[in-house]
């Protein structure tokens, strides 16, 4: 197997020590008051924290508590017993579509 | 008790420009326009340092109001450096800027004899940095700009993985795949390069 070029430890050290000695950039007063002159164009910064900021973070921070919670409501529904009350609903929905097929497309079962 | 020091007068200014003193962020400039061009200048090349530099305050002032403190403010600053010199190797490969100097067979010599030098010998200091500085911008001038700044921070500078991670704002497991492949495709740059070195000789 060919050794690894990168692996190798004298052009590891000269590549790092050429990487390392790049010319100092001299940056004066001049450069100073360009980048203060940008810094004036931009203005008072206005602060970061608003309504819609903050009530998309607390949207995010719940979102696995919704989760959990619709999780377990599910659960509990469907592991409940079917009472009088939900019988009767059923009954009467069933009651309802018969009428509503015969209204809309004219047929009779 | 120092750092606790120099940290509260930062967080001071941090304060003042938030408060809509614009000027109080001079002191900002000059605390650490040092550090920021070392950043720097190990990134992008010479003749775009100056702006680059303009560009990593300026990014910061508009960053200011979600500096939360922790960490430190250079801390913070130098990372907004590094993310700052990535975004500039993305436009400069967008716009397709990049100066890919031709390299001679003085370059693959130079390779070829850092390659076959012992580890233990320490080359004089007289020995041609220019080659070497060369033959490394031309490799990495190959790679993306994500390759080129995650290899130079963990290969060229030595940073570890969380380190380089928290300066890019990449994940550490990102940054482990990132290096790997990146690493892989600079040694297939600098293998066909001896090898078509090899031919022409």
């Amino acid at each position: 197997m060919r050794s690894r070029v990168l692996e190798n430890e004298s052009l590891k050290r000269a590549f790092r020590e050429a990487y390392a000695a790049r010319e100092t950039a001299e940056s004066g007063e001049k450069w100073e008051s360009k980048t203060m002159r940008r810094i004036r164009q931009i203005g008072p910064l206005k602060p970061a924290a608003g309504f819609w900021p903050a009530f998309g973070s607390m949207v995010w921070r719940l979102a696995p508590v919704s989760c959990a919670l619709v999780v377990v409501l599910t659960y509990f529904l469907l592991s409940m017993e079917p009472d009088v009350d939900s019988d009767y609903l059923g009954a009467l929905a069933a009651d309802m579509d018969k009428p509503n097929l015969v209204e809309l497309f004219g047929v009779e079962g | 008790m120092q750092d606790e020091k120099v940290r509260s007068s930062d967080e001071e200014i941090v304060r003042q420009v938030l408060d809509g003193n614009v000027n109080a962020f001079e002191f900002v400039i000059q605390r650490y326009r040092i550090l920021v061009m070392t950043i720097v200048k190990k990134h992008v090349p010479q003749d775009a340092v100056e702006e680059t530099a303009q560009d990593v305050f300026v990014r910061a002032y508009r960053s200011l109001p979600t500096f939360k403190g922790t960490g430190g403010f250079s801390q913070w600053l130098s990372s907004i450096a590094v993310r700052t010199c990535h975004d500039y190797w993305r436009k400069a490969y967008r716009s397709r800027e990049i100066p890919l100097s031709a390299l001679t067979e003085k370059h693959t010599q130079w390779l070829e004899h850092a390659i076959s030098r012992a580890p233990e010998v320490t080359p004089d200091a007289t020995e041609p940095q220019k080659e070497a500085r060369e033959v490394l911008d031309w490799a990495l001038g190959k790679l993306s700009a994500g390759d080129r700044m995650v290899l130079e921070l963990v290969y060229l500078e030595g940073l570890t993985v969380q380190e380089a991670a928290e300066s890019l704002g990449w994940s550490k497991a990102n940054v482990k795949v990132r290096s790997f492949r990146a690493k892989m495709k600079l040694e297939k740059i600098l293998r066909r390069m001896m090898e078509q070195g090899g031919r022409e000789r």
